[in-house]
């Protein structure tokens, strides 16, 4: 049995008078692709945010490799965490190669001892051959070519593969994905499949958020499916396509099956 | 062929302070200009780091240029050491204090930075004019020593040349950081400063780190400019080179740290030595500004690379 | 010096902040911008005044009127040419506005210099009569004059803001100003109105402070910093807030250095910004959005 590498257990997050998540548990082990679904508002992104440090947790723990995760954003990713955002958050006036750069970068500016040394380092030698290299690997793992176009020049699609390929430059234990595909065309699905691939072959973990249940359906491990803050299914993304809980949380359906059997008896 | 980065820039910066030199000569009034350019070179290239790369725009440079000319003339009226360490006394101390006020200032950006580190600025000048002992009051300091670096004392032209080329030095070093990973990192923090924290870098540290160093260079050409003026007073730093100090990248151009040189070299062209009455020169300036903030945002700089790529096709 | 006295002075200069900051209010409220400018429009106001009665020997009330609508022309051009291209091009925060700005204070401050000389003026009495006894002290002209328009403005303002169109538009303007445009409302006019009342209004106020210490081309930058600091201490939510942060500014500038002597005024100022700013940013009296 693969080893456990991220729990949450009890996260809730309450804001003003709303609960936008309430008591939810997970486990991920090494390899996994855990896919996260739901509706607009049910939840998804703030649960990401609450596992890389975004926001704070109401109530809730979290551990990585068993030691507790907490502490803001940059501590987490320093422990194993990567992630992507709902929009894109690139420097826009920067190359693609630049942007691809900042997660292996950012791997040797964690303490302030290397954000004072880098930048001694960075004045005496601005270009390793060992960077230039692992960039183009993920250039030509992701598909992206033309390295030095500004990230401004780039479609949304083509911006999420590079947010995607920054997080991978981190290796990191743990790579969240909310809402990767969205605007992407075929090759950029293409792309970041490969890339949760590669985090899978390196015995890591992957969590994909996306509201489109049937592309994630065919790509992860495990469905977890949340509605209105709370976690209604965990388990087998074949059972979850057609389970009560998917015909609920998407369509009201359960309301309808009684309105049927109703009119049933009348008929008969 | 494999090219040195930042060797462009700085062949042209060579280039520029060998023309400089010649035309100064043994001029003496002309040298005392081009101490003043390489002073204002400095402190715009100090703003380099923490404005043009992080995208905060902190005033108080005038105070950090204080400090290092200070650290120069207490070092050689209060104490024997060689004067040479003034130039690691003052710029630690500029860089200490740069720290302490990006602290206390953590969780302001924008227009109240900006007042608070002009407040800050003006504050340092009331406290050298009310520390008399330690300071010399609105006297200030005079009657410097020589430099005496292991028996040499250079001459005044020396001085100049000195400077010139500590000028080209720190632009070449900061073009190369800007385009280190070090570089990315804090560039990316300008426009995407969530993508930083969430790679593991934490931002607020890291802005700190550039404070520092933009406060260090600002010191060397503080203590530069009051090694060859013979003295210093808490007027000598006034906050009108603090506003010039973020126009000179803007009318050079803020894509390369040598964009700061230039605009030094256009702002004290005009504003010291302008053929017509000198105080016009400076509004010229100011309006040069506006114009160049609404029509023209790349500077100098900025539009002779388009133009030298639309010629030749190599990327500024 | 008399307590009295002190009180007197501490009420004066907190009457020119108040009224600095009342001008930093309406473009705020109405652009969203802080306009550092509003220290030079006062600037310009009150070295014009002088100028034009020393150098060009004009009746006092004729420089001021001059002076006054060069102020207010120079708002009017700040916002139409400056601010509203920055601001409809800048993407990425507040850097281009400040910026912007900035080279507006300093051109600004250049062209006083250049216009009207770069020494001190004096301030030129609008009236002059008997100074006013109170208790142990007098109050001069110019200060009584200061007080009465402060009272004056802030009124006149707060009925403005209350009671006429242009003035209930400027807070729906400014608190959002993409759905204003989308609902039709006049936003281009009334940002330009909120520019061109601040710079009147600056305007005045600097000719009626100059008498108290003289007025240089240099002056605009520490008046602008207070008019600011005195602003964002009382908050935006009443439009009497400006004047209770001037007063407060007040209190510190004369007391201050009054009890620590020196240059104390300037550390008192810098301690009161890094208090506010870092704890109280939204100031004193705070906006209270009715759901």
């Amino acid at each position: 049995m693969a080893e456990t590498l991220l729990v949450g257990s009890g996260l809730t997050k309450r804001y003003g008078g709303v609960t936008a998540l309430q008591d939810v548990s997970f486990e991920l082990r090494a390899g996994e692709i855990l896919g996260l679904v739901g509706p607009n508002g049910a939840g998804k992104t703030t649960l990401v945010d609450l596992i890389s440090g975004a926001q704070p947790a109401t109530e809730g723990e979290l551990t990585l490799r068993g030691q507790r995760l907490s502490g803001p954003a940059a501590r987490r990713a320093k422990a194993g965490l990567a992630r992507t955002f709902q929009y894109p958050q690139l420097a826009l006036d920067l190359t693609v190669a630049e942007n691809l750069l900042l997660g292996r970068a950012a791997r040797r500016h964690g303490t302030v001892w290397q954000m004072v040394a880098g930048s001694f380092a960075g004045a005496l030698r601005p270009h390793l051959a060992s960077d230039t290299q692992a960039v183009a690997k993920l250039a030509e793992e992701l598909g992206i070519d033309r390295l030095d176009r500004p990230a401004g020049d780039l479609s949304l699609g083509e911006q999420r593969l590079v947010e995607v390929g920054r997080a991978l430059g981190q290796d990191p234990l743990v790579l969240l994905l909310d809402e990767p595909f969205a605007g992407s065309d075929a090759s950029g699905v293409h792309g970041i499949v490969e890339v949760v691939r590669t985090v899978q072959r390196r015995g890591h973990a992957v969590i994909l958020v996306d509201h489109n249940v049937d592309l994630v359906a065919g790509l992860v491990d495990r469905i977890m499916l949340l509605d209105r803050g709370r976690a209604v299914f965990d388990g087998n993304p074949q059972e979850c396509l057609g389970s009560p809980e998917m015909q609920q949380v998407y369509f009201g359906v359960a309301a309808a099956e009684d309105d049927q059997e109703d009119a049933s008896h009348v008929v008969s | 062929m494999k090219r040195v980065p930042g060797s462009f820039g700085l062949l042209l910066g060579l280039v520029g302070a060998a023309l400089i030199l010649l035309w100064v000569g043994a001029d003496g009034y002309k040298q005392t200009l081009i101490t003043t350019t390489a002073t204002y070179a400095l402190i715009a290239l100090g703003m380099y780091v923490p404005y043009l790369m992080a995208g905060s725009l902190s005033m108080a440079y005038g105070a950090y240029a204080g400090i290092g000319g200070y650290a120069v003339g207490l070092l050689s009226s209060r104490t024997g050491l060689p004067l040479i360490l003034a130039w690691i006394a003052g710029p630690v101390v500029a860089a200490a204090v740069a720290v302490l006020l990006g602290l206390a200032t953590r969780r302001l950006s924008g227009f109240f930075l900006a007042a608070v580190t002009l407040l800050f600025g003006m504050a340092f000048t009331a406290l050298l004019v009310d520390a008399e002992g330690l300071s010399g009051g609105s006297g200030g300091l005079g009657s410097l020593r020589k430099l005496n670096i292991l028996g040499w004392v250079p001459s005044h032209y020396q001085v100049v040349v000195g400077s010139l080329v500590v000028v080209c030095v720190i632009a070449f070093l900061l073009d190369r950081l800007r385009m280190s990973p070090w570089g990315v990192i804090v560039r990316t923090m300008r426009d995407a400063p969530r993508a930083v924290e969430a790679a593991g870098v934490r931002v607020s540290v890291m802005n700190l780190v550039s404070l520092a160093i933009g406060a260090a260079i600002a010191a060397v050409g503080g203590g530069l400019f009051t090694y060859s003026a013979g003295s210093v007073t808490p007027d000598t730093f006034t906050l009108n080179l603090v506003f010039l100090a973020i126009f000179m990248p803007l009318i050079g151009g803020s894509a390369t740290p040598w964009g700061a040189v230039l605009g030094a070299v256009i702002a004290v062209e005009l504003t010291l030595n302008f053929p017509a009455v000198q105080t016009s020169g400076t509004l010229i300036l100011a309006l040069g500004v506006l114009v160049i903030l609404l029509l023209a945002p790349q500077g100098v700089i900025g539009y002779a690379s388009r133009l030298a790529r639309l010629v030749g096709g190599r990327r500024g | 010096m008399g307590q009295l006295q002190l009180w007197l002075s501490a009420l004066e200069m907190g009457c020119f902040f108040g009224l600095l900051a009342l001008a930093y209010y309406l473009v705020l409220v109405g652009a969203g911008f802080f306009n550092f400018a509003i220290g030079p429009y006062a600037m310009v106001g009150g070295l014009c005044t002088s100028y034009l009665v020393l150098y060009e020997d004009m009746n006092v009330w004729a420089a001021a009127v001059i002076a006054v609508l060069v102020s207010a022309a120079l708002a009017v051009v700040t916002e139409l040419a400056v601010v509203r291209q920055v601001q409809r091009r800048a993407g990425r925060g507040e850097l281009p506005a400040l910026v912007a700005v900035a080279a507006v204070l300093f051109a600004i401050q250049q062209l006083g210099g250049y216009l009207f000389g770069y020494t001190t003026l004096p301030g030129q009495a609008l009236l002059t009569f008997d100074p006013v006894p109170l208790g142990d002290t007098v109050a001069q002209p110019s200060t009584v004059l200061l007080l009465g328009f402060t009272v004056v403005a802030f009124a006149a303002a707060a009925l403005w803001i209350r009671y006429t169109r242009t003035g209930r538009l400027l807070r729906a303007v400014g608190d959002s100003t993409h759905a204003a445009g989308l609902l039709g409302l006049p936003v281009n006019r009334v940002r330009l109105i909120a520019f061109l009342v601040s710079g009147l209004l600056a305007g005045i106020t600097g000719l009626l402070f100059a008498p108290k210490a003289g007025v240089s081309s240099l002056s605009g930058l520490s008046w602008a910093l207070s008019g600011f600091l005195a602003m964002v201490v009382g908050g935006t939510g009443s439009v009497w807030a400006p004047l209770v942060g001037g007063l407060l500014l007040g209190l510190v500038e004369v007391f201050v250095p009054y009890y620590f002597g020196g240059q104390s005024h300037v550390y008192g100022l810098l301690l009161v910004a890094l208090l506010f700013f870092a704890f109280k940013p939204s100031g004193l009296f705070v906006r209270r959005i009715r759901a």
